[in-house]
């Protein structure tokens, strides 16, 4: 019995050793880091930014030590964020309550966000002013059901860069935005391009790792819009004639006159830039922004210009997902939040975060702003640009993601390669799509 | 003995093979360094070459112009290390007990620590968010070095047992026959034999924490706080888009400490697994 009770309480004083031990560990792990809330009053916010080039992190910072001068009781954190991560780490930071009080994001990333309650409805909370100064197609891409999750403040067209040279030598019409190329000009001009360039080379380079968006976007231009909403609210989506202009003069240029470059239907935009400075490719269809690569990047010499995409029955129209700023639900200062937003996109701060970003703002205020119309990298292109800018096809459509993942970029892939033929696409479109589509609406 | 003979052209296919290897694994990261010390018009080139032609410490500079690589690389450091040091402290005398004594519940420990492994990172960072948030735990590096032990402790508790278990029981059963106590014969017959498979599996959970990107993304929140892999997504914009050249720079210097680390150690890896394998 001794030696029972003696086990016992050996093991019940090693027990409680390892109790207290492990209660030490907590309260010393619960003491330790964490976040701290001030207690002097000053309404701190975080304003977690995307922007990643120096010229935009540099605006970016500028712009919020203006505001934390001039604001001594409000201020803002500047919180470094990653585009190739963003919505899982928003998504883990909303449930855990833990968003940064001003987000910023991309209009097509935040369905889910504004449908989930994470993000709060900007109506009633931003000024007037900068409700007036923005178009109201750019306030549709970032309205979800009935209220404003966002507001649009940069934007980029996709647009022409094309080697200056070779496009003079050859004689073709140089096309402006008061006079584009219309798609069937487009494809003529690429093959006679072609033919001067010699072996090997191409007139286009489509870069196509991202094929729904280049299609969906750019379509528009020739009538297409894919998406159609009925009178019940819900989408349905149907391939007319005017969605395959655009499709079909891409496939037509790799696979009919080899006049696009097939090595590229993989490529992203910044793969194609060797090609171009190298003179393989005349002309690629990249976002307005890769203008700034293309400045640092370019040999000594190199001579481009910024053209504007073809036009077609749609005009210039083409489709965009604006950068956006939004504010968390959970935020406790949501109206302080909406004043910085404001002052960020002041007219003149508006024009600097575009300059830094190589992007389109999309206040009318800043947009004419004499910077952003110089011929100099091609600002004053893609600022003629701007009013054809529509908001991008199904952005705001519950279950666009799972279609296009799952449909539409293979379908687009094995289209543009020519493996299937244009009846395949729509069926795969059309058919499988709004299966996918059906199952987001059922309610 | 016949038997383990090699033909010549065997062999010479053997080394050709394993040339192979070695080019497909060193292949990205000399691409990585030659990247790393050009000049952004050479990262553009349609001729691409392997040795630089204009070789610049631009990419450097800008990379540690733009982010702050010295404080993340520090709080890495700090994660790694404690992750490593705590998974190696609570695996050691766990993996001797599963190994030592089986039963049912080793068998059963054993089972869920595979099972563990099966759980995706998406499944377990929201409980886990929650969890640091009520301990007051996020944006620390403490409340990291948890997630990185919770996250590393299976794996590196299946590497210890199997290395427990190639330590021969009969050696701590002929130290008791000389009289060595168990703690003395845990010390100085166990312990030295296992310092190989500890030192591995420190590395294992050293190297998963220097390197994990996703927890460290969505614990810690403010910029003095984050680690190296969060900080180099900064060169990174949009729709795959980089700032090439300093991100190359900035990702060559990042994984340096694990080579450093690997080099250093690896002689006692290998040294320590073969010592009194063969009687001499």
């Amino acid at each position: 019995m001794r030696v029972r009770t003696s086990r016992r309480v050996r093991t019940s004083t090693r027990v409680r050793a390892l109790t207290a031990a492990a209660a030490a560990l907590a309260l010393l792990l619960t003491g330790c880091g964490g976040d701290e809330r001030p207690s002097d009053g000053t309404i701190r916010l975080r304003f977690q930014s995307l922007a990643w080039q120096k010229e935009s992190v540099d605006a970016n910072k500028e712009l919020v030590r203006e505001w934390n001068a001039a604001h001594p009781d409000i201020q803002v954190q500047y919180v470094q964020g990653s585009w190739d991560s963003v919505h899982d780490q928003l998504l883990t930071s909303f449930e855990g309550g833990e968003a940064p009080d001003i987000i910023h994001d991309a209009s097509d990333d935040l369905a889910d966000f504004a449908y989930g309650g994470y993000l709060a409805d900007l109506r009633g909370l931003l000024p007037e002013r900068l409700r007036a100064d923005i178009p109201e197609q750019s306030w549709r891409t970032t309205t979800f059901g009935e209220g404003v999750y966002g507001v649009p403040f940069l934007q980029e067209p996709r647009v022409i860069i094309a080697n200056r040279k070779i496009l003079e030598a050859s004689g073709v019409r140089i096309p402006t935005p008061a006079k584009p190329w219309t798609w069937e000009e487009f494809r003529q001009v690429a093959k006679d391009l072609t033919a001067t360039m010699g072996k090997g080379k191409h007139a286009v380079a489509w870069p196509l790792k991202e094929p729904v968006s280049v299609s969906l976007n750019l379509g528009l231009s020739g009538g297409g819009r894919l998406f159609h909403r009925g009178e019940d609210g819900k989408v349905t989506i149907r391939f007319t004639d005017a969605d395959a202009v655009v499709p079909g003069t891409v496939r037509d240029q790799i696979n009919t006159d080899a006049s696009a470059s097939r090595t590229t239907l993989g490529s992203g935009g910044s793969d194609t830039l060797p090609g171009l400075f190298g003179g393989t490719y005349a002309m690629v269809p990249l976002g307005f922004s890769y203008r700034q690569q293309i400045a640092q990047q370019a040999p000594e010499g190199f001579e481009w210009t910024v053209l504007p995409a073809p036009a077609g029955a749609g005009g210039l129209a083409q489709g965009v997902s604006p950068q956006t700023l939004s504010i968390a639900e959970d935020s406790p200062y949501k109206k302080e939040a909406a004043r910085f937003i404001d002052f960020l996109l002041q007219p003149r701060n508006m024009v600097r975060l575009a300059q830094g970003d190589w992007m389109l703002p999309t206040g009318t205020a800043a947009l004419r702003d004499p910077a952003l119309h110089t011929e100099k990298d091609g600002w004053a292109t893609g600022a003629a640009l701007a009013r054809h800018l529509r908001p991008a096809p199904a952005q705001s459509v519950r279950g666009y993601p799972e279609w296009k993942d799952k449909v539409a970029t293979p379908a687009f892939q094995e289209y543009y390669s020519g493996a299937i033929d244009l009846a395949e696409l729509r069926g795969r479109l059309v058919g499988d799509g709004n299966r996918v589509l059906a199952r987001y609406q059922r309610n | 003995m016949s038997g383990l003979r090699t033909s010549g052209p065997a062999r010479a296919g053997q080394y050709l093979a394993l040339l192979a290897y070695l080019v497909f694994l060193a292949f990205p990261f000399l691409w990585l360094i030659s990247t790393a010390f050009k000049p952004a018009r050479e990262l553009a080139s349609l001729h691409p070459t392997w040795i630089p032609e204009n070789p610049t410490l631009g990419n450097f500079r800008q990379a540690f112009d733009e982010q702050p690589l010295l404080q993340a690389a520090g709080n890495s450091l700090l994660a790694a290390l404690g992750a490593a040091v705590v998974c190696v402290v609570l695996a050691t005398p766990m993996a001797y007990v599963i190994a030592r004594h089986r039963g049912r519940l080793s068998t059963a420990a054993t089972g869920w620590v595979v099972v563990s492994q099966a759980f995706p990172f998406v499944l377990v960072i929201i409980p886990l968010f929650l969890i640091l948030k009520n301990l007051h735990l996020i944006n620390s590096v403490i409340g990291l070095v948890l997630v990185y032990v919770v996250w590393s402790l299976p794996f590196a508790l299946w590497m210890l047992v199997g290395y427990v278990r190639a330590v021969p029981a009969e050696l701590e059963e002929a130290a008791a026959v000389d009289g060595a106590g168990r703690l003395r014969t845990l010390v100085s017959v166990t312990a030295p034999l296992l310092a190989p498979g500890i030192v591995a599996t420190a590395l294992f959970a050293f190297i998963t924490a220097w390197n994990e990107f996703f927890f460290a993304l969505v614990l810690l929140k403010t910029p003095e706080k984050q680690t190296l892999p969060v900080v180099l997504t900064h060169f990174l914009g949009a729709e795959g888009v980089a700032d090439l050249g300093p991100l190359a720079a900035a990702a060559f210097l990042a994984t340096l400490p694990s080579l450093v680390v690997f080099a250093v150690i690896q002689k006692r890896i290998t040294g320590g697994m073969l010592a009194g394998a063969v009687k001499s």
